[in-house]
């Protein structure tokens, strides 16, 4: 039984907006509409909510605000764009500051157009996303079900295009952190990928047939050099990192020591290998946007 | 081989202390005469040489009060004794009793365990300032060991010439330890702190001179008899020595003042040792005060001193001074306790200085430590002190924790006090309720800042040598053991004690002792929850209006700049300032004494 | 008696959490949740996931609730009202120093701004409990309620002053400095700001766990006759809702300054006049 249609706080952010849509939301709450009856509280903090309420358009100042945002409610949670605004841009779509619509940076479950939206077809759009965060709660339910069942096997070439398809993916929030999308894993082209695994060898995690999970390794001289590890976004957090990186290191267990890259702003990834036993020995700029941080760890440490 | 010279007499000094509990575990008090009129004469000379050298520092310094207060002091002496001396009888000079034996410890095993860290502190103190000072730490030592013996004289004398002279010793440590930088301020406040126990001293004189004038006698039991019978004059004089010693409103100004000094000074005199010395002799007279007018007002300014330091505290952000402020109100509730002077305020007050000497001096110690290693006394960059130096955070969190928080010992003290005050004189109580109420606030502060983190500095704690950190350790332990053997500590040494003076005494019943257990083993747990050190969470930022840029640190401010993330407690300069407040203790108190005063005329 | 608390106290606590917004928004013209919401709040939550800024600042909230359940559990066995006292601060604390944890500007406010009111309220919960002392001679809960008569028929000032403090106990205005009850964004909900999840579940129903036993505190007052007793502490929990509607958010200076003037005045003042008169 899920209590989620039964107390869904939401977080409303205003972006550049003429603020008739957040009159609209704040009516919703006032004793004419009234929607605390079902249960619904304006909190403020992203990290008590369920449903984040977008009114406006996203700009340039306010885009890593709404990242930051999502990033900061915990899950399940969904996104309802309100007005015409947060759709697509609505009138000011071509202003110069204008990027577009909420989902040019999130994504976004429910649109309620309107300009302004009104309360009733915000209330509406609210029990839309209800339902919406039901599914999704089922879903991680399944994941962390499923996800006792992965499985860790060396990948062939014919799973080369998956590999490439969730590298792409699971690459997009390290571009973003450096606003460089010219990134190599994003280059990287499927013959290029093929080549590789004459020469790399492949590690891949399998959900129900499904690959979520990659990591790849190569000799050089005694150095075992591991890169790419990727994870699907849905599937993160949940060990399987941590367990490609196990099984890689113990299939190089010939090598004296293990290297890994990553980027200086990706903490996350820093820390992961922190854990690991790794520890930070060289720094090396790759172009005006990116550092590189290299770790390293000696083979006695497994 | 100093170390070693150093830790082996703080053994043998431990080590005797303990052996005089256990010796004299179930004995009665016992008194010793040791009549000798060699040792009368050499008191005299050291007396003398004594006066000598502090009326020409007093010259030197161009302190006259000082030369003048010392030379007075002196007159009297040698009045007394070409006057009286060949009549004095004395019985008894000496004596044991489970009192002293809890000062004993306290000294022996406190004491002990200063000179011990002090070694480690004084290398790195000479190590960080290696031009300014002159390194003097063999002189250093032998003053606290002098100081030591010193107060081992105070608390075994009967003889009260005796305890004077012991009284005055401390005070010339005390002076040389507080100067011991030798540059303008350190010299500033040595001669305050000398000027106001000078003060005391002479006021000590006077009430000998008193006792024996009007009532033949200078021993201590004989003195705390006749108070019974309504002697108060000579009590009112050596309490107000007590007051200077003990630093209560208004003569506080000297130990704020002392905290230039390097910590375990600060660590040993001023908040385990020597001020423990005034509330001692305040404390030996409470049955002779108790039910009388003069306790009442003692009582009333040890009460005010309580809540207006206190007060004072939450605006201090330097450790050191709201720690010495702390210690100043601490003491104000002993001497709240002393003037009230029931068996119940007895227990609660003995109970207040075993806990508080042990972790007021853990507390010191831990922000000496932490001050060489981060090099500022501000509590305000004790921020993420649990990243940086895991362990003595651990420690000095032990130690804020057992200064006012249930199930530890400064909550049961003050538990017992509020018991005490509620039969005697509920007025009273209200100083200890809003000033209890105060002290919780600036210490969770404090803890909060030390546990809050929001950059990740490692590796402050490399080089701390074992010789300083294991005081620290056993200071910690026994915060913790004392308090979870309370129970012990209470029918072992306080009992025996207070029912020797009074008949009966206070014991906590059996069923709070045994949910204050639990409690305490409950809060013993906390630290368990570590090792499940959260692993089915997820780190995020912190939130910062959702303007962070990179984790917690940083955020975008308006305008598109980008602005540190920095926290400050509150310290409510305006109500709790020290100018504001500090004139009222020191008015209330300055009443209260000419009250006093008056109240012995009448 | 302790197992019925243990059992029983959330759900009353949820039920009058309930009844409090209900009632509230009644007042504010408006229709306002099921009387059961919270308890869908604390359900909800308890589904959600758990994020934190500092990976221990989640066990400091558990051993709030731990040591809430432990003083409530004190005070229905009839123990020693200060040791409650005493151990109700140690809870708080815990939170307090949760909020510290959790290293984010508005937690800290937070947990100050909650000292703040810690340091107003508690002489007067102190007062309440030495002027029960002085006419019941026994600081036992068992021993005060079976006294003969109500107590507040001696302690009146006292039942102000603690009345005057309530609406900081229950966290509502004027005296709603750290995390406020019905305003959902002050301080964007102060110490809980950085909590989610299971964790901030557990803040609701200590919360459930901390009301019910300051609505015990209250009914000492009344406790001569059990029923009326709940009757007129029921009363006193409706009037706080009334204040909390009535009333604007106060500053920390004055809420501080005035619940100690008052204490002083009634608090103190009653204490005064009972030991002259019981002497």
């Amino acid at each position: 039984m899920s209590y989620l249609k039964r107390s869904p706080w939401f977080i409303h952010y205003d972006g550049t907006s003429c603020n008739g849509c957040d009159i609209e939301v704040l009516a919703s709450l006032a004793p004419r509409y009234d929607v605390e009856r079902l249960g619904v509280i304006n909190t403020g903090n992203p990290k008590h909510a369920d449903i984040l309420l977008i009114t406006g358009s996203v700009n340039d100042q306010n885009r890593e605000v709404i990242q930051n945002i999502y990033e900061q409610m915990p899950d399940p949670k969904a996104v309802v764009a309100i007005g015409i605004c947060a759709t697509s841009g609505g009138i000011f779509s071509e202003c110069y500051n204008v990027l577009g619509g909420a989902n040019k940076v999130l994504p976004v479950d429910v649109y309620v157009p309107g300009c302004a939206a009104r309360p009733e077809s915000i209330i509406d759009g609210v029990v839309k996303a209800l339902k919406v965060l039901e599914e999704k709660r089922h879903k991680l339910i399944e994941m962390k079900l499923g996800i006792e069942a992965f499985v860790i096997e060396p990948a062939t070439i014919e799973d080369a295009p998956e590999i490439l398809a969730l590298q792409k993916l699971s690459y997009q929030s390290e571009a973003e952190l450096y606003n460089d999308f010219s990134f190599p894993p994003l280059m990287q082209t499927l013959p290029e990928l093929k080549e590789d695994f004459k020469t790399i060898t492949f590690f891949k995690a399998v959900v129900n047939g499904v690959i979520i999970g990659s990591v790849r390794g190569c000799m050089k001289g005694d150095t075992c050099h591991i890169y790419r590890r990727i994870v699907h976004p849905m599937y993160q957090n949940l060990g399987v990192g941590k367990k490609l990186m196990n099984d890689i290191e113990f299939h190089f267990g010939f090598a004296s020591r293990f290297e890994v890259f990553t980027g200086h702003k990706s903490k996350r990834n820093i820390n992961f290998y922190e854990r690991l036993g790794y520890r930070q020995f060289k720094c090396e700029e790759i172009n005006d946007k990116r550092r590189r941080v290299y770790l390293e760890k000696s083979a006695d440490r497994i | 081989m100093r170390a070693i010279v150093i830790t082996s007499a703080a053994i043998i000094l431990s080590a005797g202390s303990i052996a005089l509990l256990i010796i004299n575990f179930h004995r009665e008090a016992q008194y010793f005469s040791l009549d000798s009129p060699y040792i009368d004469k050499a008191i005299l000379f050291i007396d003398t040489l004594l006066t000598g050298y502090i009326f020409y520092m007093g010259w030197r310094y161009k302190r006259y009060i000082v030369s003048g207060l010392i030379l007075l002091q002196f007159l009297i002496i040698i009045f007394f004794e070409m006057k009286y001396g060949p009549d004095i009888i004395v019985d008894h000079a000496l004596f044991v009793d489970k009192f002293s034996i809890i000062m004993a410890l306290i000294i022996g095993v406190v004491g002990s365990l200063t000179s011990v860290y002090a070694i480690g502190y004084m290398k790195e103190f000479h190590l960080q300032h290696k031009a300014e000072f002159k390194d003097n730490r063999r002189f250093f030592s032998f003053l606290m060991f002098i100081f030591l013996s010193a107060m081992l004289g105070i608390v075994f004398s009967n003889n009260l010439l005796w305890l004077y002279f012991f009284w005055e010793i401390t005070t010339a440590c005390s002076f040389l330890l507080i100067g011991y930088k030798k540059n303008k301020e350190a010299m500033d406040n040595a001669f305050q702190a000398l000027k106001i126990n000078l003060l005391g001293g002479l006021a000590f004189l006077i009430g000998i001179l008193c006792l024996y004038r009007f009532y033949g006698v200078v021993e201590l039991d004989k003195a705390v008899y006749l108070g019974k019978l309504g002697a108060m004059v000579p009590i009112a004089f050596i309490s107000l020595a007590g007051f200077t010693k003990s630093a209560q409103m208004p003569f506080s100004s000297w130990l704020l003042g002392a905290m230039v000094a390097p910590t375990p000074v600060s660590a040993l005199l001023h908040s385990s040792t020597m001020v423990k010395a005034g509330v001692y002799i305040v404390l030996r007279f409470a049955s002779a005060l108790q039910g009388t007018m003069l306790g009442f007002v003692i009582a009333l300014t040890g009460g005010t001193t309580f809540l207006i330091a206190s007060l004072i505290a939450i605006s201090q952000s330097d450790a050191k001074k709201a720690l010495a402020y702390s210690t100043i109100s601490n003491l104000g509730l002993i001497v709240l306790c002393a003037g009230v002077g029931t068996y119940e305020a007895m227990w609660a007050a003995m109970l207040l200085i075993i806990f508080h000497a042990v972790t007021k001096c853990l507390l010191f110690l831990c922000v000496g430590t932490i001050e060489h290693r981060i090099h500022s006394r501000d509590i305000e960059d004790m921020s993420g002190l649990i990243i940086s130096m895991p362990k003595m955070s651990i420690m000095i969190q032990i130690g804020m924790v057992g200064m006012f928080l249930a199930p530890f010992g400064m909550l049961i003290s003050k538990w017992a006090v509020l018991k005490a005050l509620v039969d005697f004189n509920p007025l009273l109580a209200v100083f200890v309720i809003f000033g209890s109420s105060a002290a919780l606030f600036f210490w969770v502060k404090w803890l909060g800042k030390i546990i809050t983190v929001v950059n990740k500095e490692q590796g402050l704690e490399d080089g701390i040598g074992r010789i300083e950190a294991t005081p620290l350790y056993i200071l910690a332990f026994l915060t913790v053991g004392l308090c979870g053997l309370f129970p012990f500590v209470s029918t072992a040494l306080i009992q025996p004690y207070v029912v020797e003076i009074y008949g009966i005494t206070l014991t906590m019943s059996q069923g709070n002792i045994v949910i204050m257990s639990i409690m305490l083993a409950m809060v013993m747990l906390f630290p368990l929850s570590f090792v499940n050190y959260g692993k089915r969470v997820k780190v995020v930022d912190a939130y910062l209006g959702a303007a962070n840029i990179e984790t917690s640190t940083r955020f975008r401010s308006v305008a598109g700049g980008v602005k540190d993330m920095g926290m400050k407690n509150y310290y409510m300069e305006k109500y709790f300032g020290e100018a504001k407040l500090y004139r009222f203790g020191i008015l209330f108190c300055f009443i209260f004494i000419i009250f006093m005063f008056m109240v012995l005329v009448r | 008696m302790i197992m019925a608390y243990i059992v029983f106290a959330p759900i009353l606590g949820a039920v009058l959490s309930g009844l409090d917004r209900r009632l509230t928004a009644r007042m504010q013209g408006r229709v306002g949740p099921p009387i059961l919401q919270p308890l869908y709040d604390a359900l909800k939550l308890i589904q959600k996931e758990n994020l934190v800024v500092r990976r221990s600042q989640n066990f400091y909230i558990l051993f709030f609730l731990i040591f809430i359940i432990f003083t409530g559990a004190l005070f229905f066995a009839g123990k020693d009202l200060l040791l409650v006292i005493f151990a109700l601060t140690l809870a708080d604390i815990f939170f307090v120093l949760g909020g510290y944890k959790a290293s984010s500007p508005y937690s800290i406010i937070g947990s100050q701004r909650a000292l703040i009111q810690m340091m107003a309220y508690e002489p007067i919960v102190i007062l309440a409990a030495v002027g029960m002392y002085m006419v019941t001679k026994s600081f036992y809960i068992a021993d005060i309620i079976s006294y003969s008569k109500p107590l507040c028929y001696y302690l009146p000032g006292l039942l102000f002053a603690f009345i005057y403090i309530l609406t900081m106990k229950f966290s509502k205005s004027p005296f709603d400095l750290a995390y406020s009850h019905h305003a959902h964004q002050e301080l964007v909900k102060g110490m809980t700001t950085e909590f989610s999840g299971r964790t901030l579940a557990a803040i609701e129903v200590a919360h459930w766990y901390e009301n019910i036993l300051i609505l015990g505190f209250v009914w000492l007052f009344f406790a001569n006759n059990i029923f009326a007793g709940m009757a007129l502490t029921l009363l006193v929990y409706i009037a706080t809702i009334f204040i909390d509607n009535t009333f604007a958010r106060a500053k920390w200076e004055l809420t501080l300054l005035s619940a100690w003037g008052v204490g002083l005045l009634f608090g103190v003042g009653n204490v005064i006049f009972l030991f002259f008169v019981k002497r």
